[in-house]
């Protein structure tokens, strides 16, 4: 073939190809359709640095890839779970996405009374009073493998803390949980069994602030758990989290994020667990937008890089990457499967 | 009510909004939509705004009714709160372990329960004040606290629990449940929408009751007399034969029972399920406002209580509709507050119950039992 | 139990009691606060109100100057400022001093998060540096005293001013003229004002004096032991200052000791992880405990005789 018809082939295949990545844009089959995204966030604000945070960004990337109209209404309450979805609900949106595990029931009564709307929900399914998935044909879960996760940064602490790497060496590590729920359970799971299996001998130490939303509160279980001597603080407490990796900071001591990279949260952070709500969110619309909406739950988790890990403002030492790379992979291909339940 | 200065608080909103760069106008229809299904622009359902209102409104005229009560007598029920989980506990608990009952006798007794917990908890406060002299503020507050964690430890990894990792509480008996005016059904369709997102209850009419026996007892009974003797002066009222002590005591059981009917009803009406949200549940307090605004009077109570539910509802609206945060509605409540106290706009109607707040012209009415600080229940001795 | 062992051994540690002195400070301020208020007569329940709008100003000033000092000073303005809206409407409008105690904690609890979303949007209103914040300090060679130094001399710079201020106000209130003065106007007005004192002035000045102690408290919350602000962050802690004071008798002292054994009970909580009991029944423990000293030690609780009535010049 000649140079010039071999650009000529080029040429067209290359437009094709944009032709199709630009026609995405327009919610697919090239109508100008703007479809509506509702989001309900959880009670813990938009401000939280991690999980509702995740999600906003989620629904702002799909606005500015599909030109999806974006809305949210913030739950001061749960009193707020029921009206905010019913408002999004009736006015025909075309995707209504609840976020959070707390507002299942309500995920489930209202996509009952409208069978004609999508809803998507993260960390739950819609449930009945009893917590039963009611398996409603419009409501998509998106569920996460936080254990998954919570592993990773497991084996991080568990290894400075066998190896001696860490600040006090004492062979104990710290857990800072929100409210004793699944999603926080799941990570403290993965992380405590992680931590074990790298240091047998390490204690692991779980506390709850019962707060999602303060800073101070955590500062208080965060600070002792310093004084029993742990000295890698894992915080699975959203915005009220922010006060463990402070008091780690203010202890000199190690802490570790959650949900989002939070390595500017404070410089103590060496390495954040990730659940990339962001992207679930982002699946859930680009969905819809592409008609291909389907009911039933999906899993993310380190198999479908839908949950991971980050090293911050830590050099990371060659055997721990290793280590963790190792791990990881065994993770993704099943021959490691962290436990959703907190070991004894 | 006094109008002219809702009107005011109004007016003083709008200057705060605007100052700070917003828009008053869409701010209030924003409320208006929400509160009252006046003029939605974003296709928001009236009937559905207006429905959201009155279950807001419900457990406030109640819990406004505990607080107005004892304000008569010359104390301060900061402890609704506390007394309307009371009740919530009751409810929950009597639904769950009684659930195969029938309604008939299920229903009368979880609201009974609510009531009798209410007045147990506001019955400790009562007892320690007329007794010790034991300050009702300081017992009160003590005693929200105490019942808020309650809540939590009966719900998480307690005996209500629903199934480990939740935080809330198994869904109480269906003979528990309070009816919704129109059928819980989602094929039956009233106004463009599902009949069962209409959530109003039949707890209305209960709350409406709970305001009529209040007024009844307050006016028309030797009781109301007594409380009202005493939060005019303990002194007069001991000289007149009127026990001080069991006035109190009796007030603050039938505020708490009012309280906790209200928490009963919550469960019964709404929830249906004790969950963590009761732990931040700010209706007793709110109901505090509802009392001072109501001015101590039924109709008044109602008419404060639905407009802070309006409040409550609009606020959610103006805030997806208007993009001006919904704590907007916190501060045109308080402006309400101060607009009232401070009677700024200088109408002299009738004077407060307690005799407050008048204008510099008039002297000032001296019940000075009332309020804060109050005399203990024995004479005290002579101040150091 | 295993639970009550664990309880004592922690009773027993220094850290604990470094914790409950700077929980109880938290307490102590808005209840010194009021104390100076209700001694004038005036009866102030807004402390919640006053520490919450302390601590988001005192964010704010931090966030704009990077200033821990600027910004507390800020704060005690900005608590001052809320204070005086209560002192107006107070003794000049002469309204009910409940209804504007409340009517000034729902101002505040409102007005800070619609500013929050008016000057930072939907967004965070952001975090204070690690350098930023109010500075513990380490008093070096007091704080090598076993146990008492730890708790005593290793505190937040606020920490020690408040225990300096406790001992300040005590000593002005009962022993200083002004403090005399104070106590004439808020037990017999018309006598104080009959003998030449201003009774509105006094009033005004303690109110005053109460919000600058608040606004204080929030600033500790914020920059000081937290880094940010967040909605209600106070969290009910100006009425259980109010409850301390009552439990106080409206003296310093004795407040002290009430936000003691709350700060105590806060203290015990945060130590859910190593303690073998529902954290929950946990958090009952100082309330419990309070309405059982209520029921047999403490006795009657009598304020001054004139709190919570304005005054009205040649009224009886």
């Amino acid at each position: 073939m000649g140079h010039k018809r071999l650009r000529f082939l080029v040429l067209v295949a290359a437009a094709m190809v944009f032709s199709l990545a630009c026609g995405g844009t327009t919610g697919g089959g090239g109508t100008t359709k703007t479809y509506k995204i509702g989001l309900v966030t959880d009670i813990g604000g938009l401000n939280d640095k991690s999980f509702n945070h995740l999600a906003y960004l989620g629904l702002q990337k799909a606005i500015t890839d599909f030109h999806v109209q974006g809305d949210v209404k913030e739950s001061k309450s749960g009193d707020d779970y029921i009206p905010n979805l019913i408002d999004f609900a009736q006015k025909n949106y075309d995707l209504v996405i609840g976020v959070g595990f707390l507002m299942q029931e309500q995920v489930g009564t209202v996509s009952g009374q409208f069978p004609n709307i999508h809803f998507a929900i993260i960390d739950g399914a819609g449930t009945d009073s009893k917590g039963n998935d009611l398996k409603h044909a419009n409501v998509q879960s998106l569920y996460f493998k936080e254990q998954d996760a919570g592993a990773m940064v497991g084996v991080v602490a568990g290894w400075l803390e066998k190896n001696g790497k860490a600040k006090k060496n004492k062979h104990v590590i710290g857990a800072v949980g929100g409210i004793s729920i699944p999603p926080v359970n799941h990570y403290i799971a993965g992380y405590k069994w992680a931590a074990k299996m790298e240091d047998p001998s390490i204690q692991v130490l779980v506390g709850y602030s019962n707060n999602f939303t303060d800073p101070a509160k955590c500062s208080g279980v965060a600070t002792s758990q310093i004084n029993s001597g742990a000295d890698v603080l894992f915080q699975v407490a959203g915005g009220c989290g922010l006060g463990v990796l402070q008091s780690a900071g203010k202890a000199g001591v190690y802490s570790v994020g959650v949900d989002a990279d939070q390595k500017d949260a404070d410089p103590s952070v060496i390495a954040s667990a990730l659940k990339k709500v962001d992207v679930a969110t982002y699946t859930a619309i680009k969905n819809v937008v592409n008609n291909q909406f389907q009911g039933g739950a999906l899993t993310f988790s380190i198999a479908n890089d839908g949950a991971g890990y980050s090293i911050d403002n830590f050099t990371v030492p060659a055997d721990l990457k290793t280590e963790l790379d190792k791990i990881q992979g065994q993770i993704h291909d099943g021959t490691l499967t962290p436990p959703s339940d907190i070991p004894a | 009510m006094p109008l002219g200065s809702v009107i005011f608080a109004f007016i003083l909103g709008a200057v705060i909004v605007a100052v700070t760069g917003a828009n008053p106008f869409a701010a209030y229809s924003g409320l208006l939509c929400g509160g009252f299904g006046i003029g939605c622009t974003q296709g928001e359902n009236p009937a559905l705004e207006i429905s959201n209102t009155i279950v807001f409104t419900i457990p406030l005229i109640t819990t406004g009714v505990a607080v107005a009560l004892p304000f008569r007598a010359g104390l301060f029920n900061i402890g609704a709160e506390g007394q309307l989980l009371a009740g919530s506990v009751a409810c929950t608990a009597i639904g769950i372990k009684f659930s195969t009952l029938p309604t008939p006798i299920l229903l009368p007794m979880v609201l009974l329960g609510g009531m009798a917990a209410g007045a147990f908890w506001a019955g400790i406060a009562g007892v320690l004040k007329a007794t010790v002299g034991a300050h009702e503020v300081v017992t009160t507050i003590m005693l929200n606290y105490v019942a808020q964690w309650l809540v939590r430890y009966l719900i998480i990894g307690g005996p209500l629990q629903l199934a480990a990792g939740t935080s809330k509480s198994q869904p109480i008996g269906a003979g528990a449940r309070l009816a919704t005016i129109l059928p819980a059904d989602n094929s039956f369709i009233v106004f463009g929408l599902p009949a069962s997102v209409y959530r109003v209850h039949t707890g209305l009419f209960i709350a409406l009751v709970a305001a009529a026996v209040f007024a009844f007892l307050l006016w028309r009974t030797s009781f109301g007399y007594e409380v009202r003797a005493v939060g005019q002066s303990q002194k007069a009222a001991r000289y007149a034969g009127v026990s001080v002590r069991r006035t109190i005591i009796f007030t603050m059981l039938i505020a708490g029972a009012f309280s906790g009917l209200a928490g009963a009803v919550q469960i019964a009406g709404v929830d249906h399920n004790l969950t963590d949200k009761y732990f931040s549940d700010t209706t007793g307090f709110d109901a505090i406002a509802v009392a001072l605004l109501g001015l101590g009077s039924a109709v008044g109570i109602i008419l404060a209580a639905l407009l802070f539910g309006a409040l409550h509802s609009g606020g959610a609206i103006m805030q997806s509709d208007a993009g001006i945060s919904s704590n907007l509605v916190l501060v045109l409540q308080a402006l309400i507050l101060f607009s009232i106290a401070a009677n700024f706009v200088g109408a002299i109607r009738r004077g407060l119950p307690f005799g407050r707040g008048v204008t510099p012209a008039q002297p000032s009415e001296l019940p000075p039992a009332a309020g804060l600080m109050s005399e203990a229940a024995v004479p005290p001795p002579e101040t150091t | 139990m295993s639970a009550l062992g664990d309880v004592g051994h922690l009773l027993l540690t220094a850290t604990l009691w470094q914790a409950a002195l700077a929980a109880a400070v938290l307490l102590l301020l808005p209840a010194l606060g009021g104390v100076i208020s209700e001694r004038s007569g005036v009866v102030n329940i807004a402390m919640e109100g006053m520490m919450l709008t302390g601590a988001f100003f005192s964010v704010v000033a931090d966030l704009a100057w990077h200033n821990p000092w600027l910004a507390t000073l800020v704060a005690i303005v900005a608590g001052g400022m809320m204070a005086l809206i209560h002192a107006v409407v107070s003794i000049q409008f002469r309204a009910d001093q409940i209804v504007s105690g409340i009517a000034i904690n729902i101002f505040a609890a409102g007005l800070t998060v619609f500013l929050v979303s008016r000057i930072y949007g939907l967004q965070d209103i952001g975090h204070v540096g690690p350098t930023e914040g109010l500075p513990y300090i380490d008093i070096h060679g007091l704080d090598q005293i076993p146990f008492l130094g730890q708790v005593l001399f290793n505190q937040n710079v606020v920490v020690y001013i408040a225990l300096i201020l406790l001992v300040a106000t005590h000593v002005v209130l009962f022993r200083t003229r002004l403090g005399l003065r104070i106590r004439a106007v808020g037990e017999h007005p018309m006598a104080a004002d009959t003998a030449g004192l201003n009774v509105f002035a006094i009033r005004y000045g303690a109110v005053l004096t109460s919000g600058l102690l608040s606004g204080l408290a929030g600033a500790f919350l914020a920059i000081g032991i937290s880094n940010t602000f967040i909605q209600n962050m106070t969290d009910g802690r100006g009425y259980i200052a109010l409850a301390a004071m009552i439990f106080g008798k409206w003296t310093p002292f004795g407040a002290f000791i009430a936000c003691l054994i709350f700060g105590l009970g806060q203290a015990i909580y945060d130590n859910n992880s190593i303690i073998h009991f529902s954290p929950y029944l946990l958090s009952m423990l100082p309330y419990v405990l309070t309405l059982i000293v209520l029921a047999g030690l403490v006795g009657r609780s009598i304020p001054p005789a004139a709190d919570g009535l304005p005054y009205v010049p040649g009224s009886e």
